[in-house]
């Protein structure tokens, strides 16, 4: 068996053992909840530690995907089961296989309807995994649909109060943009012979020029799949459904959502949007910078005067992902190294800024900064840790966040995009907005003194959350001070990727000398 | 010498006499048996359908071949729209014995009716001439009247079902009228003859021959309730009994697109000045039609409240979707997607009969708050078959859709922006049918909810419907060849002249 279509579908098994071991649950709602916790955070572990040997296996010096199956699915459409791995998908694969069991961690308090949540949960990382392995585009498309399903349950069952308008939102808004990919999809299919969804075999025909679309045609079909994926990114002004799904979803869910469904939506303008279109998204470049600049700042500033912390992580989302879509669409290796890392950094963070303040929410049942103040003085260790996490966030060297912004903005300041330059220096101010809004939310929160009485009898973190917390801590530290080893396993696609939109190096020169 | 002309071949006509030998036998059983001879009328129901189903297998072994003078056809459409006509039919059969018990209705003459519609149907999925269509057109119609207004005692369903008739009987009059003007012009009732007729130039009034294909495009537009011949659709749905709703949506619908596929897409697609002409023509009309269709049924389901009504304006969507594939005269996606549509359609409203309780009291959507968590299987599966008639993957409901916009993306490149307006379409289509899983799963638990009763019967029915709908989605292949081997009628003359 394929090590890959393994990792894909044991959390899938995972699910189905669960169906089946609820169908011989006893009276006992408390221990059959506990042993669906258990049997799920036990399906995760084993699927990371699966995905681990993926890393093992997986050789950093070839661009081109790797551990592929290949077979035969639906043979009338030319569809096959294809998946396999490169620099594109290798750590995004690991990122979501390391978040699950943290989520289901995040998750042991969820007490209403525990083994259908646990159901949902593992369906979705089944549907995610899925989404980044796939290199056949019809696959991909299921992939990235099935994600849908167990999200808006997630969100609709478990969350909080609006959480039927917010699932709602989500799911409608993530339709609109994916049924027109879907078109684009069709289209591409013929244009290029109509016989293979395979996205290598499609690439390849489109960089050769053996594939033509005509231009105004490209124009067309890489706005449906750029809107699919900014929506899901999301990027300013697509970005209203995702401060909603955020608050009200559980934990868990804002864990997984920030973490690895955002970054669906960046892989994909990487793995479609860059390679199937170069030429297009040369010129949609500036456009595209523009709006990430302008989502960087405006998320920040609309972080920087929210109330409610979860709303205000949720916002600090919309600024970080800017700086991801920034350094794809800078077309240079820094940037786009940048972008994948920023990736993983905000997965790692921002996950555990939703973390941080469920622990938070669960003791008090608020979220409101004007709710809290001074509690380090009950929770020294939550605050400790709370407070790395919150400086990796905002790009504190050492840190995880870092790494990704400043690579971004060097890649940003030496791109051949138009306008770059000034967009690199905008993006900057991001950062500073960043530490503003941050700091500013550990202030209120943290220091000071106790203004509120029930505040004062806080209890620290229990075991569990020590666990779920620390390992996001430590690899927020360790992508902050070794992140090379991260950087290396993407280098070669990423300088591929970039080569398929602005040429080799050498055909570079030739075009500034036509010039 | 006159008789071998004739071509006389009983096996090309056995699914048909199985079912309606079948029929008669319920009669006479229902006639001299006591009371309460359920159970026996629903197991000859279902040996004759699984009977008749292994006659239509049978058929396909036969190979393509017209006989009684060109009256029947064996194809791959008739084969395959055959097949899916019997699925639905024991599909309602097994859910039918709860639904006559539930609501103490007599049950000897519902499963002849169900048998009597079944005949009719085959009949006009296997017509190869305007006689055939029409008769099997009537034999289908009238039953499915009858069988909408079942619940005599009910004034909701005997509005439906007058309603259903007055309407029907006034679209067989189109149909009739433009039968009768085709055969004016060409001299012929024949579907091949027609063919012949037109592509050699035969018509001795073109312009008649037009009128009365227009005519019989209605016609045939009210009978599968595209738009804008839809109006009888909700009223009529609505009052039905909620199976018999499920069994009207889908498969006279199927039934009637296999006659509509061999009269249009078939007879009215041949060659020359006039043929090119007249295709040219009503492929233009029935992609506004499909167009017009989708968007009305989806837009006026969006404020549907009562999920029965939701459920009628959205087969009216359906059909439109089914149209889109139509107009590449490809059979293949038309069948596969009405396959899907009926196994989802069925299983939904199965388990809607199900929830509703006798007399169909419980049919708003405010009567399905909260009851997700409490009959898990029952909403889990409706839930799956509102994604799939959304068409979200991985069920049949997406892949059915995907070979639609495909076909239709491919075939017909003049008219690619019906694609987009169907996948528009889809995307508002995909806020109603959200709307009772929301209901279902997200708001509090109504009171007065009572846990239904699923008989062993139903539960076969559903699971069949279910796993139908998830194998499709995940496996379509082997279905999808089947018809696709040579399911495409006349293919060098269907394909538009590109650019």
């Amino acid at each position: 068996m394929n090590l890959i279509t393994i990792t894909t579908f044991l959390p899938l098994i995972g699910a189905i053992l669960l169906l089946l071991l609820s169908l011989r649950d006893s009276g006992d709602q408390k221990a059959a909840n506990n042993l669906y916790r258990y049997a799920t955070l036990a399906i995760t572990l084993v699927t990371f530690l699966v995905s681990l040997v993926i890393l093992a296996r997986y050789d950093s010096s070839n661009a081109a995907a790797q551990l592929v199956q290949k077979n035969p699915w639906i043979g009338s459409l030319g569809v096959y089961y294809h998946v396999g791995i490169d620099g594109l998908s290798i750590w995004l694969v690991i990122l979501t296989t390391f978040l699950m069991p943290i989520a289901v961690l995040a998750s042991w308090h969820v007490t209403k309807r525990v083994r259908e949540y646990m159901l949902f949960m593992l369906i979705l990382e089944t549907g995610m995994i899925g989404v980044f392995v796939s290199l056949d585009m019809f696959l991909f498309y299921l992939f990235f649909e099935i994600t849908l399903i167990p999200m808006y349950f997630l969100i609709g069952v478990w969350g909080g109060e609006r959480r039927i308008y917010a699932a709602i939102k989500f799911f409608v808004y993530t339709v609109v943009g994916s049924l027109l990919m879907l078109v684009a999809i069709i289209a591409i299919y013929f244009y290029n012979g109509g016989t293979t969804f395979d996205i290598v075999e499609i690439t390849n025909n489109i960089q050769t020029g053996k594939t033509l679309i005509p231009g105004n045609v490209q124009v067309w079909l890489w706005l449906a799949f750029a809107l699919a994926f900014c929506i899901k990114v999301p990027l300013f002004p697509f970005h209203t459904w995702l401060p909603d799904a955020h608050v009200e979803a559980p934990t868990a869910g804002s864990i997984i959502l920030a973490g690895v469904l955002l970054k669906m939506g960046t892989y994909g303008l990487m793995r479609f949007n860059l390679p199937f279109f170069p030429s297009v998204s040369q010129k949609a470049a500036p456009w595209m910078m523009g709006l990430a600049v302008i989502g960087i700042i405006y998320g920040a500033l609309v972080a920087m005067v929210q109330p409610d912390m979860k709303k205000l992580v949720a916002y600090s989302s919309v600024s970080h992902l800017g700086f991801v879509v920034l350094g794809i669409f800078a077309f240079t290796d820094q940037g786009m190294q940048g972008a994948l890392y920023q990736m993983l950094a905000h997965g790692i963070s921002t996950g555990a800024l939703f973390l941080g303040v469920g622990i938070i929410y669960d003791r008090r049942h608020t979220r409101q900064i004007a709710d809290f103040g001074g509690i380090s003085t009950p929770m020294p260790q939550y605050s400790t840790l709370f407070l790395i996490v919150a400086l990796s966030s905002l790009g504190l060297p050492l840190l995880n966040g870092f790494i990704g912004e400043f690579l971004i903005l060097l890649g940003t300041f030496a791109s051949p995009v138009p306008h770059a330059k000034m967009f690199a220096v905008l993006a900057a101010l991001g950062v500073i907005l960043s530490a503003v809004y941050l700091l500013w939310m550990i202030q209120r929160v943290f220091f000071g003194e106790i203004t509120k009485k029930e505040n004062a009898e806080l209890k620290d973190m229990d075991g569990r959350e020590v666990l779920a917390m620390v390992p996001l801590v430590v690899l927020a530290i360790v992508m902050g001070v070794k992140p090379m080893t991260f950087l290396r396993g993407s280098e070669k696609t990423v300088t591929l990727v970039k080569e398929y939109v602005i040429g080799k190096p050498a055909k570079v020169a030739e075009n500034h000398q036509d010039k | 010498m006159q008789l071998t002309s004739l071509n006389l071949n009983y096996a090309a006509i056995a699914p048909e006499s199985i079912v309606s030998v079948a029929a008669v036998v319920i009669m006479l059983v229902d006639a001299f048996s006591k009371k309460g001879a359920r159970k026996i009328n629903a197991g000859i129901t279902l040996v004759s359908l699984v009977l008749a189903l292994i006659a239509v297998f049978g058929l396909n072994s036969a190979g393509r071949g017209s006989y009684f003078s060109g009256m029947i056809v064996v194809d791959p459409i008739r084969v395959f729209f055959s097949v899916t006509i019997l699925i639905v039919s024991i599909a309602v059969t097994l859910l039918a014995s709860q639904f006559l018990r539930d609501e103490a209705l007599p049950p000897g003459e519902f499963f002849a009716l169900i048998l009597f519609a079944t005949a009719g149907m085959l009949l006009l999925a296997g017509a190869g001439d305007l006689v055939t269509v029409f008769l099997g057109l009537e034999i289908a119609s009238i039953t499915t009247y009858v069988m909408a207004g079942y619940r005599r005692y009910d004034t909701r369903a005997s509005e439906s079902s007058l309603k259903y008739f007055l309407l029907g009987s006034f679209a067989t009059a189109f149909l009739l009228y433009g039968m009768s003007l085709v055969y004016g012009a060409t001299a012929t009732t024949n579907l091949t003859a027609i063919n012949q007729a037109i592509a050699e130039g035969k018509v001795q009034f073109p312009a008649l021959l037009m009128i009365g294909a227009a005519l019989m495009l209605v016609g045939f537009g009210f009978k599968i309730a595209s738009a804008p011949f839809h109006l009888w659709t909700p009223d009529v749905y609505e009052g039905a009994p909620t199976i018999v709703t499920g069994f009207m949506g889908t498969a006279p619908k199927v039934a009637v697109f296999a006659a509509f596929l061999h009269t249009f897409a078939e007879g009215f697609n041949a060659g020359g000045p006039l043929g090119s002409q007249l295709h040219h023509v009503w492929v233009t009309a029935v992609a506004i039609i499909a167009a017009l269709t989708m968007t009305i049924g989806n837009i006026v389901a969006l404020s549907q409240k009562n999920i029965k009504r939701m459920l009628a304006y959205s087969s009216i969507a359906h059909a439109g979707y089914a149209l889109v594939g139509f107009v590449t005269s490809e059979a293949a996606p038309v069948g596969f997607y009405l396959l899907v549509y009926s196994l989802m359609s069925v299983g939904a409203f199965a388990v809607i009969q199900l929830l509703a309780r006798a007399g169909d009291q419980k049919v708003e959507a405010a009567d399905y708050a909260g009851i997700g968590f409490q009959t898990p299987a029952l909403s889990f599966s409706l839930a799956i078959f509102l994604f799939s008639l959304a068409g979200i993957p991985p069920t049949a409901g997406f892949m059915s859709k995907f070979f639609i916009f495909k076909s239709a993306w491919d075939g017909a490149p003049t008219l690619r922006w019906l694609v987009v307006v169907a996948v528009i379409n889809s995307i508002i289509s995909v806020y109603y049918y959200l709307y009772p899983i929301v209901v279902m799963f997200f708001r509090p638990l109504a009171p007065g909810f009572v846990k239904p009763r699923v008989s062993t019967m139903t539960a076969v029915a559903l699971a069949l419907a279910l796993i139908g709908t998830l194998y499709l989605g995940i496996l379509p292949n082997r279905v999808m060849s089947s018809i696709g081997r040579s399911g495409t009628a006349n293919t060098a003359l269907v394909q538009p002249a590109s650019k």
